[in-house]
């Protein structure tokens, strides 16, 4: 009787982390802070001198951040539907992602060589790129598969 | 899935809208079923099933590809 409370209690804490979703508010948050922090990163690159090095990764984060808000945060009205939908989008972001992770250090280091002979070394790709392009990608399905539902 | 809400709903007098607002989903969600593009769980189902006062089975019906 006991280890069954525990397992339910412990299935009700898994649901309810798979459930979380941020109040609909949070959404124009989300964007404000994703634009600031490309405004930012413009001003940094052309405005400021110096060393801004440490200044790049905040803003890095911050990007990533408002994004992470925006994917998380529900819409007005949600339905099962956009459950599903926000589900899918989810799952091809992932392989997209692990897809692009793979290939792209080789579609660079191609075509770095074939402009330039002798160009650049091969590297994997940084955090930073992946997240975001798995962030974008999921937004932009999940907008999308919305919108031709 | 095949399934008649559009006539269902025509009956009832109601717009995509109304019904939406019935059974607390988007007006969308109604129109994508009605099109046969999204099949809904059994509690939304249920929840049409009490707004046309008639068994999910009369308005929701196999396709032979199911």
């Amino acid at each position: 009787m006991k280890i069954d409370k525990l397992m339910e209690c412990e299935r009700n804490t898994f649901y309810k982390l798979i459930n979380f979703r941020l109040p609909s508010q949070f959404m124009i948050i989300g964007i404000a802070v994703v634009l600031l922090s490309i405004v930012m990163m413009f001003i940094r690159a052309f405005a400021m001198d110096g060393d801004t090095e440490g200044l790049k990764l905040v803003l890095q984060k911050f990007l990533l951040v408002g994004m992470l808000i925006m994917s998380l945060s529900k819409d007005k009205l949600e339905d099962e539907m956009t459950i599903a939908l926000r589900a899918q989008s989810y799952a091809i972001a992932f392989v997209v992602g692990v897809i692009y992770a793979l290939v792209m250090p080789y579609v660079e280091f191609g075509v770095s060589n074939v402009i330039n002979s002798g160009g650049e070394s091969f590297k994997n790709l940084g955090d930073f790129q992946v997240l975001l392009f798995m962030l974008m990608v999921q937004l932009m399905f999940y907008h999308n598969l919305k919108r031709y539902r | 899935m095949e399934n008649t809400i559009k006539v269902e709903r025509a009956i009832l007098n109601l717009t995509q809208d109304d019904l939406a607002k019935r059974i607390g989903v988007s007006r969308q969600t109604i129109n994508s079923i009605e099109a046969n593009r999204y099949v809904p769980s059994t509690v939304l189902a249920l929840k049409l099933s009490d707004v046309f006062n008639k068994p999910v089975n009369d308005f929701f019906k196999l396709s032979n590809d199911d």
